[in-house]
């Protein structure tokens, strides 16, 4: 049986057990009288075997270069190194769906395992039958618009073309897409108990403990998928940048914010039992923006180098965007009024209210970014002018709200619940002020100049000092316990934070870029370094070839920034060569080479202050949700309060 | 004898403060005010290639792409920073010969002014929002008059008649 | 945990005050972008159409000057090109065809502009694909720019009058760019013709 057919069959078999699965959840919903447990189980399982089937198949053709699966015609090549070809699973549209098919349905799994013992719950229910929606919309998706199996008939001798050169010359590549995906399709899972939670009307704290770690899981996999994909940018496009504001970056970044906003409000809700209503839309609207972000990114409406090629998918996912959209509102206007909780803050200047002004701070930011992501769509639509909104209006805009986040890292972890008395907020602060002075005073000493990446740095400075204190009080009492569970993580993961915060701020303003054309032997100098060129080297690889630069730095080590001539896909990519120190990074790239070996190469070099704390700082917040996931010895979680609405009213 | 010891040390934890602050503060001005090293024109040149958008390039910069026009469009921008040309000549240059989508800051004026004052009027709106909510918390919180409340309203109706 | 049962009717109404806007401006939103074309369908007019062309004053490749001032009263062709587009080498024989049917009349021209290239290989260009027209190659980044260049093959068809009539995007066809010149002509005859007062001014 042919691969294309077996993918086939396994597509189907995907879609026919997720539409049962919806049918059979809905049975057992309104009518309570059978268990249906082992068979929700069985087709779970069956749904999660034909996602897997289809990776596997997909694989198989890929890894046997079977060009009469259509996807691997159009992205696979025989010359394709063996990892990049393995990863061409994520190269393209269709494949990419098929991956966050797969992953979905890992965490459909993954809840049924989880609740094994809560199916009569109907808030397992009605959080399944939410998930089985999502499922069987993605498997439809495989069927018609973004089918991976459609068939070619390639004459003899066939070779493909090789996915996008640029998404085969670096190793991120096969992990940056995958631990994205992991993110986005994380957070269904709130998002499907939040639905559940309104159906239900069992709106208290019961379904944010019951997916409070997938939540704080999610948060992690996109934190880290973003990180990545900046390096990715970084060490790949040669422009020296890792971030540039562009729809598709934008669009993986709102669901971060909005994400964000909500791992903070929720602890109000917890604790104080109140923001139930704002919780249950920040989970709809991080789950709603996933979708928005594939839209933007496979859809083409928006121009961005990270998109995938135009497709007919966009009206279908606008579509499910619609549904969503309109049944979360729906759900909250109609339950609305009966979630909201009596309780109030009483001071602004308490945890609680730093946590309320930290997610009115998100929203301003995730409202800015996608204000100004599809403000150019409204004003072609209304005035037929075509706009750009770049990065000018996004680092006018975001800086103030970055700023402001900065300070409030700093001072609400030592923020008490209730009411703060200012003696105690003098006693816990001074040190981080001393530390934040001292931080502005280095930086002063070696050179750094300009109000704006001072102030982020002392006020860097000032949240890195107050999550440190949170720390080392944490570890005094606790040993190495003081940095697990949720509030000691958390702090691992702002000084994370902080970290990218004051490398971003450092790296946007210090920023230097020149050209350079340099004959074999010769020797620019910037910015205190100096680049010799030493001549270059052609290299043949098995799907292309590179020409490569040999650049001396300070007299040290050679770098070899490199072009390669892809000839299947008739592209030219730079390579470029990046030496990275804790101090600064230079980062090199050939613009053009000359004909003869003698002429003058056409260099670019960029040199930016503390770029590697970029990557050092998405690491460090991978062990801190890894630590906030670990569970701590403080005391046990108070129990669940949900109580079915009845009680309530 | 104690209460002595704590106002001495809330006293010294006060100076403290004030030393951090004036510290912090005067190494912020000074490092805001000193000049460093001048701008060069390359990093004007970069910086200005940054806020423009090349016209064939999927969401890259000019300042990003190495597609010809991109470097075409810098090299005209270096050539512009070395005559000494302001900002907004090169901004008016590049709008007039390429479009207004070249340019990455929306204009002020106009249906674009929205994206500058959209988020503006959203943020005030909220804070305002945040406002009239703490006050009415704060209302529905001491809703019985202290003794004091009562003589204070006294004292200022005895002031009116 | 019980709501304060007073309290339950004012607030039975803000719910959907909230989500009524909301639910409003996302409808909206979905039509927006339902509505919105693939950004690779868009097209932009080049703004130069009825205006003077931006000048173009240079070296030639063999040591001659080229003023595009000068040219007026012949239609030219303003080709910007580079060596290694292939587009721009399909399009060359065209070039050619056109430029020698007009080269005895004399009634219009081919200017070619070096587009990021240099001057050696868009002379061992013309040396390849022939080609007996103005060619200017260095130091040309200035006209793309105030043209508004932003992927070769790019041509303006200036009119006799000097001013730009016709941006062509692509590889250029003879007969296609003989076509537009002569339905050019035409409107231009006709306008004349019906506004005698008018200066007659071009063909």
């Amino acid at each position: 049986m042919s691969n294309s057919s077996l993918g086939a069959a396994a597509v189907a078999l995907g879609v026919a057990a997720s539409i049962t699965g919806l049918v059979v959840v809905a049975m057992s919903l309104t009518n309570r009288r059978g268990n249906w447990k082992r068979e929700i189980q069985w087709l779970v399982g069956a749904m999660a075997f034909a996602a897997v089937a289809a990776v596997v198949v997909m694989e198989r053709a890929l890894i046997t270069r079977d060009f009469t699966v259509a996807y691997v015609a159009e992205n696979g090549s025989s010359t394709t190194p063996a990892l990049f070809n393995f990863a061409t699973l994520w190269a393209a549209l269709e494949g990419s769906i098929l991956l966050w098919t797969m992953i979905l349905t890992g965490f459909v799994v993954a809840v049924v395992v989880k609740f094994r013992d809560q199916h009569d719950d109907p808030m397992v229910g009605w959080a399944l039958f939410t998930l089985f929606v999502v499922t069987t919309f993605f498997f439809m998706l495989m069927m018609g618009p973004a089918n991976p199996f459609g068939t070619f008939d390639p004459s003899p001798g066939f070779d493909g073309p090789g996915p996008n050169p640029l998404l085969q010359n670096h190793v991120l590549m096969a992990f940056h897409p995958p631990v994205l995906y992991l993110g986005y399709v994380g957070f269904t899972v709130p998002f499907a108990f939040a639905i559940s939670a309104l159906i239900t009307g069992r709106v208290g704290e019961g379904w944010l403990v019951a997916t409070r770690r997938w939540t704080v899981m999610a948060w992690g996999f996109l934190t880290l998928g973003i990180v990545l994909g900046a390096w990715w940018s970084y060490e790949t496009l040669g422009w020296g940048g890792y971030w540039a504001w562009d729809p598709v970056e934008n669009a993986s970044f709102l669901p971060w914010l909005t994400g964000t906003a909500f791992i903070h409000s929720v602890m109000v809700q917890e604790r104080r039992g109140m923001l139930r209503v704002w919780n249950l839309s920040l989970v709809v609207a991080t789950f709603s923006l996933t979708i928005l972000g594939t839209f933007i990114t496979r859809s083409g409406i928006l121009n961005s180098v990270h998109a995938f090629v135009e497709s007919g998918i966009g009206p279908w996912i606008l579509t499910f965007f619609g549904l969503i959209v309109v049944v979360s509102l729906g759900l909250i206007a109609w339950r609305g009024d009966q979630l909201r909780s009596p309780g109030r803050i009483d001071s602004p200047v308490s945890r609680e209210g730093a946590f309320l002004a930290n997610n009115v701070l998100f929203a301003a930011f995730a409202f800015v970014v996608l204000l100004g992501t599809i403000f150019p769509l409204f004003v072609e639509a209304v005035d037929g002018r075509t706009i750009s909104v770049g990065n000018p209006y996004f680092d006018r805009m975001t800086m103030p709200i970055g700023f402001s986040l900065l300070f409030l890292m700093a001072v609400a972890p030592v923020l008490p619940w209730r009411k703060a008395s200012p003696g105690v907020m003098s006693q816990r602060l001074i040190g981080p002020a001393w530390f934040a002075a001292a931080v502005v005073v280095f930086s002063v000493l070696v050179g750094a100049r300009g109000w704006a990446p001072l102030l982020a740095f002392g006020l860097g400075g000032f949240a890195a000092g107050a999550s440190a204190r949170q720390l080392i009080l944490a570890t005094r009492r606790q040993g190495w316990r003081g940095l697990v569970g949720r509030t000691n993580g958390g702090m691992i993961v702002h000084i994370g934070v902080i970290l990218i915060a004051v490398a971003f701020a450092a790296s946007n303003a210090y920023v230097r870029q020149d050209e350079f054309n340099l004959v074999p032997g010769q020797t620019a100098t910037m910015s205190g370094h100096e680049l010799t060129y030493e001549g270059s080297t052609v290299i043949e690889y098995s799907n292309r070839t590179e020409r490569v630069a040999r650049i001396r730095i300070d007299g040290g080590q050679v770098y070899e920034p490199a072009v390669a001539t892809y000839p299947f896909a008739g592209q030219s990519i730079n390579i470029p060569s990046v030496r990275s120190t804790a101090v600064d990074d230079i980062a090199l790239s050939v613009l053009s080479f000359p004909e003869g070996d003698d002429d003058a190469v056409l260099l670019r070099s960029t040199i930016q202050p503390l770029i590697v704390w970029l990557w050092i700082g998405g690491i460090v917040i991978a062990i801190g949700t890894a630590m906030a996931v670990t569970p701590g010895t403080r005391r046990r979680p108070t129990e669940p309060v949900s109580a079915p609405l009845e009680t309530l009213a | 004898m104690l209460r002595l010891r704590s106002s001495s040390r809330s006293d010294a934890r006060l100076w403290s403060w004030i030393g951090a602050a004036v510290i912090g503060v005067s190494a912020l001005l000074y490092g805001s005010l000193a000049s460093g090293e001048p701008r060069t024109n390359a990093e004007r040149a970069h910086s200005l290639a940054n806020q423009f958008a090349c016209p064939v390039c999927d969401g890259q910069s000019v300042a990003q792409s190495d597609v010809s026009v991109a470097r075409i469009i810098r090299r005209e921008i270096r050539t512009w920073v070395d005559e000494g040309r302001t900002t907004d000549y090169i901004r008016s240059q590049l709008v007039a010969d390429f479009g207004e989508d070249i340019d990455y800051t929306p204009s002020a004026s106009g249906i674009t002014s929205l994206v500058w004052i959209l988020p503006v009027v959203a943020g005030a709106g909220a804070v305002t929002g945040l406002f009239f909510v703490f006050r009415r918390w704060k209302l529905e919180a001491d809703l019985e008059p202290t003794e004091e409340d009562v003589a204070l309203v006294e004292s200022a109706r005895a002031d009116r008649s | 945990m019980t709501a304060p049962t007073d309290a339950s009717a004012p607030r039975a109404r803000i719910a959907i005050w909230i989500v009524l806007p909301l639910a409003v401006t996302m409808v909206l939103f979905l039509v927006l972008l339902a509505t919105r074309e693939p950004s690779s369908h868009r097209v932009t007019q080049s703004r130069l159409i009825g205006g003077i062309g931006p000048s173009i004053v240079g070296e030639t490749i063999d040591g001659g000057t080229f003023d595009l001032d000068g040219e007026r009263g012949r239609w030219v062709v303003v080709n910007f090109f580079s060596t290694t587009c292939v587009p721009c080498i399909v399009e060359h024989p065209e070039l050619v065809k056109f430029q020698n049917a007009h080269s005895e009349a004399g009634d219009a021209t081919v200017v070619s502009i070096a587009f990021d290239d240099s001057a050696e290989h868009v002379r061992e260009f013309f040396q390849e694909y022939g080609g007996g027209w103005p060619v200017l190659a260095e130091g040309t980044g200035t006209f793309a720019v105030s043209y508004g260049v932003a992927q070769v093959p790019e041509s303006y068809l200036i009119a006799p009058s000097g001013l730009v009539v016709d941006k062509l995007f692509g590889g250029i066809v003879q007969d296609d760019l003989e076509s537009r010149i002569t339905a050019l002509q035409e409107a231009a005859a006709n306008r004349s013709d019906s506004d005698t007062d008018s200066e007659t001014e071009g063909s």
